[in-house]
């Protein structure tokens, strides 16, 4: 039996037409200005720098990858203080039009920087066609091991001199690089009545691996003299599939490897088949217990593109539904965790369901659903809040803080509690700038930084909040914070509540949002570009494009390479789970068994997101 | 009351062995505690204490599929996945059970691409589908109903390997059909 078939099956609307026409260069398109910060890197490599300028507002720098480690390090160490490397993604060129044969692949790496609010692009073309080989920058920012392990997987490019070179998504017998343009998205036709005799029936299943499933192989530096335990990805305390492979020292922890993928689902793939408006829905199951704000997140980068001006009131409904989430996504951190560390506490998890519920409630209240919203759209929000949202809203605010303290005085002096999170789990703010960790993870070792204060979107800026941040760099820190952010997001949703502007819900430029149906009675104008919405869906200019906002567990960033057509080029997702979730290793090392299950809930992962 | 207040001290009750079997197994469904995507987070919803999943005797999780009697599919698949579920399912004991909760796990939903399986019942056997995406609390109660009404009817000779005896089996189940109250 052949191991897999990923054979291309016929579907409707797999391209758009015309794609021809728009002349698209085959490298992202020339700068078209230029900041401070790319003026002193051309200043400082001269002839070493390929490109440098704005493209979307956005600073790049396209680079040789022989020059790539060392305009790094000069960011990192110099008076630039780029010190955080967020993402690592990757784009193959091969087919837009007039491609380059010799070079197929570029990498892009997000640099930021938190004590001056900047944020820089880093554009590497690879030599080398299929067999692209780029420098891992694993020795100057340790975060980077996964993410270009993941581009590794998914892209198929080599990374010299990378630590550990193996798969981290797909199984290590998969054929292929799935995110490469000549390998087909995959799938199936799944016929909806099936009898033993329909020719079709044969082929069904062939997707399937063998179930011979874990591989035998020991992970590379551990040590078979110490006991290797398999927890996952079935464990009831892995807040998912996640697997981790241990190495004890009787009960002491000498080193862990995460093995990810069991719930790779093939986002970023998809998000480049399906048109711009209709990868809002993939969003929500991504980060299942925030899709507010991952609804958020990928329709500001797309109206980042299309620089699109939404209305007041679609801005602050945003910013109370993205809260909302936020406060419901910690209430199930905090339910879990304590239901992980104390064994029997039960009775919190029934609790802070209880004010979830009441959230998912209200969310149902304007969009129907619980888990996955699908209310932030493109241009704005799907429908108007309902009247009686509001009040039942400011009753919630009203309840909640008080809610709050009592949880906190269920847990803060417990001993159990206190003696299973103090000390345990420590992250350094070095480390946790080098290891590119964002959200409480971050704020948890003593840097103050957060999205929404730091580099506002979606109109932050108007409202006053606090950031908390901890330097005890434990699992207590992280409690502290997230317990303080929900206190902060109630403030936030009062003070939004308090001045909700009237006005338009969602924009009104009917190339993006379709027109009302009594429009289309009267206006011919109207109807075609009803028509030519639903058909073709609108196109985006080309270039590269990044958001980033700040979502419950850290910055969620989506990257979109548009050629110019209405789908997206290159579409990668920034997870805050998959980044922070690499700390795993170091935060156990030396302590015991039972800590690792604490440092994965301190950590706060989905594993959705981590996947993708 | 029920039954036993009706009766007096001493006295006997026939029933056919199968729905005595089948009142208890349906009343005490163990589910896995084994949770997937977005599904999941419906599936514990259900648990707590809103939807209540105590009140069918399924709240007790069980964290090993050997104490485990239904396997709850909630969310989609992914092809590194598949062998560890059907690994998991053929560590359950027989009588065992499978819910395809929500649209990815009954059919692959809108991730019909090269990472997910197309249906979790191309790898185990699924008894109740369960639509949706995610399905409400509700509706994996609902399931759960569909699933207890299938339990009642369940007979031993789906698990017990019995040689072919034409004639004297089904003479006997006819006999005993007659004279038995159903109890549940």
């Amino acid at each position: 039996m052949p191991l897999l078939d990923v054979s291309p099956v016929d579907r409707l609307y797999e391209t758009l037409p015309n794609l021809d026409d728009i002349s698209i260069p085959a490298r992202a398109p020339q700068p078209d200005g230029e900041t401070e910060d790319t003026q002193a890197i051309a200043a400082a490599f001269g002839d070493r720098i390929l490109a440098a300028g704005l493209q979307h507002n956005l600073p790049f720098v396209h680079v040789a990858p022989a020059d790539l480690r060392d305009l790094v390090t000069w960011l990192r160490d110099g008076e630039l203080a780029y010190t955080t490397l967020i993402d690592v993604t990757s784009v193959d060129l091969s087919e837009l039009p007039n491609p380059d044969p010799d070079v197929r692949f570029q990498t892009v790496y997000l640099l930021r920087s938190l004590s001056r609010h900047k944020a820089l692009f880093i554009v590497c073309p690879l030599p080398g066609g299929d067999d692209a080989e780029a420098p891992s920058l694993a020795g100057q920012f340790p975060g980077t091991i996964w993410p270009e392990r993941e581009v590794m997987d998914l892209m198929g490019i080599r990374f010299a001199d990378h630590p550990d070179p193996r798969r981290i998504l797909m199984p290590a017998a998969w054929p292929n690089h799935p995110l490469r343009k000549d390998v087909p998205l995959g799938g199936e036709d799944v016929p909806f009545s099936l009898t033993w005799d329909h020719p079709e029936f044969d082929a069904l299943g062939d997707q399937i691996l063998d179930p011979e499933s874990l591989p035998p192989d020991l992970p590379p530096g551990m040590n078979r003299q110490n006991m290797i335990l398999n927890m996952g990805p079935h464990h009831p305390s892995t807040h998912g599939v996640l697997r981790l492979v241990v190495e004890l020292d009787g009960e002491r922890v000498v080193n862990v490897d995460p093995d990810l993928g069991y719930l790779h689902s093939g986002f970023e793939k998809t998000g480049e088949h399906r048109r711009y408006k209709d990868f809002v829905y993939y969003t929500d199951r991504m980060d299942y217990l925030s899709a507010m704000n991952n609804n958020l997140g990928y329709v500001l980068a797309v109206e980042g593109m299309l620089d699109l001006e939404i209305p007041a009131r679609a801005q602050a409904i945003r910013v109370i539904m993205s809260e909302m989430q936020r406060i419901a996504s910690h209430l199930f951190w905090l339910s879990t965790h304590v239901l992980d560390i104390s064994g029997n506490g039960m009775s919190l998890l029934m609790y802070a369901t209880r004010e979830r519920e009441r959230i998912l409630d209200l969310f149902e209240m304007v969009c129907g659903a619980r888990l996955t919203t699908s209310y932030i759209r493109i241009g704005g929000v799907w429908k108007d809040l309902p009247e009686a949202f509001l009040g039942a809203l400011s009753e919630f605010c009203d309840l909640f803080p008080g809610r709050i303290d009592e949880y906190r005085d269920l847990v803060k002096d417990s001993p159990i509690w206190r003696t299973r999170l103090e000390g345990v789990g420590m992250v350094s703010r070095e480390d946790a700038l080098a290891m590119g960790l964002t959200g409480p993870m971050l704020r948890g070792s003593g840097v103050d930084w957060d999205l929404r204060r730091d580099q506002p979107y979606s109109g932050y800026e108007q409202y006053e909040f606090d950031v908390p941040t901890s330097d005890r760099g434990d699992g207590f820190g992280r409690y502290e914070i997230r317990m303080e952010e929900m206190r902060q997001s109630i403030r936030i949703i009062r003070q939004a509540l308090d001045r909700l502007p009237d006005g338009l819900y969602r924009s009104d430029d009917r190339k993006v949002n379709p027109p009302p149906r009594t429009e289309l009675d009267v206006s011919m104008e109207s109807l075609i570009h009803h028509f030519k919405l639903f058909t073709e869906g609108f196109k985006v200019p080309p270039g590269m494009y990044y958001h980033g906002i700040e979502a419950s567990k850290g910055e969620l960033g989506f990257f979109i390479y548009s050629d110019g057509s209405g789908k997206p080029y290159r579409l990668h997702v920034r997870g805050p789970s998959f980044n922070n979730l690499y700390a795993i290793s170091g935060m156990s090392r030396g302590l015991m068994l039972s800590d690792i299950i604490t440092n994965i809930g301190s950590i706060d992962i989905v594993l959705g997101e981590v996947d993708r | 009351m029920g039954l036993e207040s009706n009766l007096k001290e001493g006295s006997l009750v026939a029933a056919r062995l199968e729905d005595l079997v089948n009142w208890a197994r349906r009343n005490s469904t163990w589910p896995l505690l084994f949770g997937l995507a977005c599904c999941a987070m419906e599936m514990i919803a259900a648990g707590t204490a809103r939807h209540d999943i105590a009140r069918y005797g399924s709240e007790l999780f069980r964290a090993t599929p050997r104490q485990a009697d239904l396997i709850i599919v909630s969310g989609r698949v992914s092809n590194k996945m598949a062998p560890v579920i059907r690994r998991l399912h053929d560590q359950m004991l027989e009588p065992k059970w499978v819910i395809a909760m929500g649209i990815c796990a009954s059919a692959g939903g809108p991730f019909n691409n090269y990472a997910i399986v197309q249906g979790v019942d191309k790898i185990i056997p699924v008894d109740v589908y369960v639509p949706g995406c995610p399905p409400r609390p509700e509706a994996l109660l609902y399931g759960m109903e569909l699933l207890r009404q299938k339990q009642t009817g369940e007979h031993f000779s789906k698990y017990v390997f019995t040689p072919e005896q034409p004639g004297a089996p089904a003479e006997a189940e006819q006999a005993m059909a007659g004279l038995a109250p159903r109890i549940g």
